[in-house]
């Protein structure tokens, strides 16, 4: 072997998608949501994987 | 705590809460104009909102917004435990 692995591939990358601000919830909602906006909002599903 | 004393503070913690995504949203966006409207409309509501449920009801915060009538208010306000 010898060989250093990973070479040709390129070192881990984070990005983060530039949001943009279309719509929102109520005050209420928000609150309760955890966020005001509907892009972000994920719901905690136990047993449930995302996608 | 009465009805609709604990709809009002909910109403409040609401607002409060709408202000503090649209600043983080405005930290990354500065130049949303939209946003920043909704920030400052938002901020006159929850001034007028709290203006209000300090006068009925005694005050939010203990020092440098409120002060107090007498006697001393802040101690005599409903603790965490007591919301239901």
């Amino acid at each position: 072997m010898g060989r250093k692995p990973y070479t040709s591939l390129e070192l881990a990358q984070a990005y983060i998608p530039y949001q943009y601000y279309t719509d929102s919830y109520t005050p209420k909602e928000a609150l309760r949501k955890g966020t005001l906006f509907p892009e972000l909002y994920r719901p905690y599903l136990p047993g449930k994987g995302r996608r | 705590m009465d009805r609709e004393r604990y709809r009002r503070l909910e109403e409040i913690q609401a607002i409060g809460f709408v202000l503090i995504e649209l600043n983080l949203y405005l930290d990354t966006h500065p130049d949303d104009e939209r946003a920043l409207r909704e920030f400052n409309t938002y901020g006159q509501q929850l001034r007028r909102l709290v203006t209000q449920y300090e006068a009925q009801y005694g005050p939010l915060l203990s020092s440098g917004y409120s002060p107090s009538q007498f006697p001393w208010k802040w101690v005599n306000e409903p603790w965490p435990w007591d919301m239901q």
